[in-house]
């Protein structure tokens, strides 16, 4: 077990956004978590990476309980976030945003390296010296995946990280995915796309009003009857099938 | 070592810009023979304000965090030079532990106020106010010291006439003076020894700093300023990072106030006060917070205008005040960013990137 939450609870007023939550991702393994607005998905993807702090419950990572680290703590443990905004510093040279993640861990001539052999398999080699705000959003979705990645995570946190993609980029980013998860990294991929998850076709969690409503492979979750009609209504099972 | 003076974080890295500053160099080492002693005076007293101003650059504008209150840690520093050299007597070693002191006690003071301010996370404007009302409690407190139980060891604190000459006492104020050999060497505030001191002292800072800011430390610092949330999940503790600039920010403001003190022999509570804190954010502002060089520039030549103003009526504070806000309003990043070949960033030319690249 890479990641496990039990009974992890996050309330705003009267508001259950997560509640009594208990949840874990194996190393090398990629979920996907679903939802729509308000689902808490969201809420848990904060408290996931200590931006927000529970109310109750524990979060461990392996055998360390992270409840109530910080994220910068929860980064160097090796917790890297995609953040759902682009993830990248606008103002600063694409490679300087590479370093950020790169020189926590490498120096001198080895950063050199990594920092070239990133930036080539990005495909930013001939912009290393743009600011990042001049990329592209899709470069701009890569190289924020490619900082995440940078940090040599063994869990790798994504919050949609396809908005704002062509339907190629989306289909590159799932080969990616696979990529990162062939090399041992475990990731969580909150998303709202189902094109997305149903091409990743990961095991993936069901959020609703704060719970963890159904789990399972995606075919199971779209042949859910339960979910199509508690969770989706008819407009979104008509969605789901899409 | 190159690539951290010439790096990529602080502006003017072309050949232009090392030519010009090897020039000021030079025009600046020949000055003192060129200009009389009341000039070289007021030179000397623009000069000495540079380093607060660069560590305002650092602070604001590498760190993002804007200070009101950098001049309580000038006071904080002139006045703990005066009280040690008072209570020491004076001579070359009284002297040098005053500037130590000094500089000690300033930065203290800075880390366990930055550990206040950032480890509850404060951030924006909310910084700003904090650090103006400390300086501003720290002016009134002092202000009501005239009273003769206001001693720290044999230094009366002497309310608005504050320590030093003024202060009706027969407390002596020595300026910054070094043991040398049989005798001590006096920097007195109108000679060119001093002049020459703080010219070394600008250098050292500057190199210093330019390292700094082109280190680990300062790439990490400016992803702070553009977005605190992501530098911290990847890894950096941005309350400890942001505690560390504001402290070297006080470091070299407590500098600038000991210079001040050894220039004029005398330190009075005004030095904390609304103007004093609010003239150096102009400075900055107006030439260029977002580099070291042009914001030490910025502090000599603003200053130099301002006494030029005031010479001729009362107008020099209005004419800093419209800088300031033309310099919000049209130049965000000062007059540095209307300079050839300073732009930190290369942008991409249309041909490279099509029509994306330029729009902001």
């Amino acid at each position: 077990m890479l990641l496990s939450v039990s009974a992890l609870s996050k309330h705003f007023g009267g508001v259950r956004a997560v509640d009594q939550v208990t949840w874990s991702i194996d190393v090398g393994e990629t979920r996907c978590i679903i939802g729509p607005n308000g689902a808490g998905k969201s809420t848990f993807f904060q408290l996931l990476i200590g931006r927000l702090k529970a109310d109750a419950g524990e979060i461990r990572l392996r055998d360390r309980v992270i409840t109530s680290c910080h994220p910068f703590e929860r980064a160097r443990l090796g917790i890297a976030v995609k953040p759902q905004t682009l993830g990248v510093f606008a103002e600063l040279s694409v490679e300087h945003n590479m370093i950020l993640p790169l020189q926590r861990s490498v120096h001198g001539r080895e950063l050199e390296a990594q920092l070239k052999t990133r930036l080539e398999a990005l495909g930013l080699s001939a912009k290393r010296n743009f600011p990042a705000r001049a990329l592209s959003h899709g470069e701009r979705q890569w190289l924020g995946l490619g900082m995440a990645m940078a940090s040599s995570p063994s869990l790798l946190l994504l919050d949609e990280p396809t908005a704002g993609m062509s339907p190629a980029e989306t289909e590159q980013t799932v080969s990616v995915i696979r990529q990162v998860a062939s090399t041992g990294v475990s990731v969580i991929v909150v998303e709202h796309d189902m094109a997305f998850v149903r091409s990743l076709a990961v095991r993936t969690t069901v959020f609703h009003q704060g719970k963890v409503f159904a789990d399972g492979s995606i075919s199971e979750i779209e042949r859910n009857d339960e979910v199509q009609r508690l969770y989706l209504g008819s407009h979104g099972a008509a969605k789901l099938r899409q | 070592m190159r690539s951290l003076i010439n790096g990529k974080i602080e502006p003017g890295r072309s050949v232009f810009f090392w030519f010009a500053f090897a020039a000021a160099a030079v025009v600046m080492a020949v000055l003192p023979f060129e200009i009389g002693r009341y000039t070289l005076l007021n030179f000397n007293s623009f000069l000495l304000m540079t380093f607060l101003a660069a560590g305002l650059s650092l602070l604001w504008g590498f760190g993002g965090v804007l200070s009101l209150g950098q001049s309580a840690f000038f006071g904080i520093g002139g006045y703990a030079y005066g009280i040690i050299v008072i209570n020491l007597s004076s001579g070359g070693w009284s002297s040098l532990a005053g500037l130590i002191g000094g500089l000690l006690t300033a930065t203290v003071v800075a880390a366990v106020l930055g550990w206040l301010v950032f480890y509850v996370r404060l951030r924006g404007v909310y910084v700003g106010i904090v650090t103006l009302v400390v300086t501003l409690v720290i002016e009134t407190f002092l202000n009501q010291t005239a009273g003769p139980q206001w001693v720290v060891g044999s230094a009366h604190l002497g309310g608005n006439n504050g320590l030093g000459r003024f202060s009706g006492d027969i407390q002596q104020l020595s300026s910054l003076t070094i043991p040398w050999g049989a005798h001590d060497f006096t920097f007195m505030g109108s000679s060119k020894a001093f002049y020459y001191l703080l010219l070394g002292l600008m250098l050292v800072s500057y190199f210093c700093l330019r390292i700094l800011v082109n280190s680990r430390f300062g790439i990490a610092l400016t992803a702070i300023r553009e977005d605190p949330d992501r530098a911290e999940s990847i890894g950096y503790d941005v309350r400890l990072l942001q505690t560390v600039a504001f402290s070297i920010g006080a470091l070299l403001a407590a500098l600038s106030g000991i210079l001040y003190v050894s220039w004029g022999n005398f330190i009075t509570p005004s030095v904390f006060g609304v103007n004093a804190n609010i003239l150096p954010v102009i400075w900055v502002a107006v030439a260029g917070r977002k580099s070291i060089a042009a914001s030490m520039v910025g502090a000599v030549v603003l200053q130099w205008g301002a006494q030029a103003l005031a010479i001729q009526g009362q107008y020099a504070l209005i004419i800093q005040g419209a800088l300031l806000v033309l310099a919000v309003l049209l130049l965000p990043d000062g007059i540095l960013s209307l300079g050839p070949g300073m732009s930190r960033l290369r942008l991409p030319s249309r041909r490279t990137t099509g029509s994306v690249a330029l729009r902001r």
